[in-house]
């Protein structure tokens, strides 16, 4: 590999890494559709996630959130006790993924 | 059991109550003797055999050892730890000889000696966490019900327990719902009525029918359940299509018993959705075409057989999740008729004829009410419906979390006063059309986007008012830099109870309201406060412990305490004189 190559071939590590480390993995998941996502996020999310999600409430906003795509979902398949409820057992893949296309096509206007 | 002798005293006041009726105009004299008729013995005003207090829901206390005059000398007898106090401690005390009840989230109860705080008994019943894990409106149990020889407590994942009142040992257990694949149990206190024990599930914006069941206290027998969502040939007439299937209704506090005409009063949950994008076409169109009965509505039934007898739907086709499901069902007289006084939480107070739920009058507990341009105080009709279609809408009043909660306000028969908390606050929301969630598990069906606001041109806030029950005209009102959610108590003593959200206990003159005493307990308050007597001392109880529904709102809306307020702790806190 050339000398810049190599640069390049390290800047796109470094690139990827920090994409990760910041939580902006964004490319959706095979069948996530943020629209599927948007009627479940309104049917029952958005009870707590205020604006559909866009501001705080009862839960933390999400437009925006820096959370890895793992994270999200780990949070959503297991919830967290007295604040979330575990949705692993309701919900499919492709719907959980979706949800997290949707919370991902969310605006941040600083809200 | 003395606490059963007390359940059939009440029954025998009721009697009392009529000649006492009959015989007077004046609705202080008259209410005095009524509830003189209840309390008549040295254990019955010693006790708090039920979650409002006694079957006329005064949430009152006749006891006056703690009065106005030596209130500034009350102190902190002892404390109880029920631990694991997830979304805070939301019951409310029970106590029959000498002997206080009471529970914690999930579903947890304990028995504790009344005077000392040693605890006698306990039972935590077995769960099914992964269920309760799943659940929204979980894990917290708001009360209990006691009498032949047993403590009642409903589950969070849809049984009903009988437990040995002085050992602690289960007697019964009776599985009443599929919370399984509902994801709905029971949270409320249940009501003991003669040999039945009533309980409603919870309902509301899930997709089901809401049932309300009477179970034989002795075996654990079901004995009936009322469905309300199209409970009747009448009912099933007000849903359109398939829709109530799914329409959702609830009964998910404890109702009130007129002994006198055997009739049970219970408040129903909202419909589900909760938002309706059909606007002003609801009657044909939208998710749940009609009226919706028994959705958010007073009804009046059976306690032997769980028929419907009357009802009045305090909200048809409620589009807004101001469900009746609230509150408690205050049973006074005035010159000579028999009344019962119910919060709806839409901010009205709704003021019935006993006999057959006719409105006497309605009048609005709060200001910022913009659902409804009013309420017909003669009829009960909405007058000017805000129905909101598909889309955005802005300054919705009062907001999703209502211009009254779940607590209990309370009613004094020496002032005549009844002492209710309000809620200043709105809402901007956006509807969406949502489709049921039915498989694997029932699911919450919202319908809409919506962010809590202040209103127009002010701050939200709450305040503690002392009204004439009937007429709604105030004599007083205390101001509050935020809603107090817990339920309130008044007593003998010519002092009203008010835990507040920040931790403050405050004791009022019942007449003036004036600050009489306060003390500082560290937790907000989301739960009950009781008196009682154990060994010739007064006493009041109260639960601290933030967290629940409406709670989880303050930290967005108002900042610090609120933010930061543990949210998995509570203590029952005993005070009495030094």
């Amino acid at each position: 590999m050339s000398s810049m190559g190599r640069i390049l071939a390290l800047a796109t590590v470094v690139t990827l890494a920090a994409a990760v480390a910041h939580g902006q993995n964004r490319s959706p998941a095979p069948g996530a559709d943020p629209a599927i996502g948007m009627q479940i996020f309104t049917n029952l999310c958005g009870f707590c996630h205020q604006d559909g999600g866009r501001v705080a409430g009862r839960g933390p906003k999400l437009a925006g959130t820096d959370r890895p795509d793992d994270y999200i979902l780990n949070r959503i398949r297991t919830g967290k006790e007295g604040a979330m409820p575990a949705y692993g057992r309701a919900f499919s893949d492709v719907q959980l993924r979706s949800l997290i296309a949707y919370i991902r096509s969310l605006k941040d206007d600083g809200k | 059991m003395m606490t059963q002798r007390r359940v059939i005293h009440l029954m025998g006041l009721a009697m009392t109550a009529i000649v006492a009726g009959a015989c007077t105009t004046s609705t202080s004299t008259s209410d005095t003797g009524t509830m003189r008729a209840a309390m008549a013995g040295p254990a019955s005003d010693n006790d708090w055999p039920t979650y409002h207090g006694t079957y006329q829901s005064w949430h009152y206390s006749p006891l006056a050892q703690i009065n106005t005059d030596n209130v500034k000398r009350l102190r902190v007898a002892w404390v109880h730890h029920p631990g694991r106090s997830t979304r805070g401690l939301q019951s409310m005390p029970l106590v029959a000889d000498g002997v206080l009840y009471y529970t914690g989230s999930y579903s947890r109860v304990w028995a504790i000696d009344a005077a000392t705080g040693n605890p006698l008994w306990s039972y935590f019943p077995k769960l099914n966490d992964d269920l309760v894990a799943a659940q929204t409106h979980s894990p917290y149990t708001r009360g209990i019900a006691i009498g032949q020889g047993k403590v009642f407590v409903g589950t969070v994942d849809g049984r009903l327990i009988a437990i040995d009142q002085k050992t602690g040992q289960p007697a019964w257990d009776t599985k009443l719902i599929n919370s399984e694949k509902l994801t709905v149990g029971f949270t409320g206190a249940p009501l003991l009525v003669k040999d039945k024990v009533i309980i409603g599930a919870q309902g509301g914006e899930w997709p089901g029918r809401g049932p309300i069941f009477g179970v034989d206290a002795a075996s654990g027998r079901k004995v009936w359940e009322f469905l309300t969502v199209a409970g009747t040939d009448e009912g099933m007439k007000t849903w359109g299509g398939d829709s109530w299937r799914t329409g959702g209704g609830g009964g998910w506090m404890a109702g009130g018993y007129d002994a006198e005409t055997n009739t049970v009063w219970w408040g129903t949950g909202n419909p589900a959705p909760l938002y309706d994008w059909a606007g002003s076409d609801w009657k044909t169109a939208g998710p749940r075409p009609g009226d919706n009965l028994y959705t958010t509505a007073v009804i009046a039934l059976d306690p032997d057989t769980g028929k419907l007898k009357f009802y009045h739907q305090e909200l048809p086709h409620d589009a807004w999740d101001f469900d009746s499901a609230v509150g408690e069902f205050v049973m006074i007289d005035r010159d000579g008729k028999k009344l019962v006084v119910h919060p709806n939480k839409g901010g009205h107070v709704f003021v019935y004829n006993r006999a057959d739920a006719k409105i006497v009058n309605v009048w609005p507990l709060v200001q910022n009410i913009n659902f409804v341009k009013g309420i017909d105080p003669k009829t009960g009709e909405l007058i000017g419906r805000r129905d909101m279609a598909l889309g955005k809408h802005t300054n919705l009043c009062p907001a999703i979390a209502g211009g009254m909660s779940w607590n209990s306000g309370a009613y004094s028969p020496k002032t005549g006063l009844y002492y209710k908390i309000g809620q200043e606050w709105c809402m901007d929301l956006e509807v969406v059309k949502t489709t049921p969630i039915l498989e694997p598990q029932a699911q919450l069906n919202i319908g809409a986007s919506f962010t809590l606001r202040n209103p127009e041109g002010g701050k939200a806030h709450g305040h503690v008012s002392g009204r004439d029950p009937v007429t709604g005209a105030k004599k007083w009102e205390v101001k509050f830099t935020e809603p107090p959610l817990a339920s309130l108590l008044a007593t003998g003593g010519n002092l009203v109870f008010v835990p507040d959200a920040r931790g403050w206990l405050h004791a009022y003159n019942a007449e003036t309201g004036q600050e009489l005493w306060s003390f500082n307990n560290g937790l907000g308050h989301n739960g009950g406060i009781i008196s009682y007597s154990a060994k010739g001392k007064q006493y009041i109880a109260v639960a601290t412990g933030w967290g629940s529904l409406v709670g989880d709102e303050f930290g967005a809306l108002f900042g610090e305490p609120f933010k930061s307020m543990p949210k998995d702790a509570g203590a029952l806190v005993v005070f009495a004189l030094e």
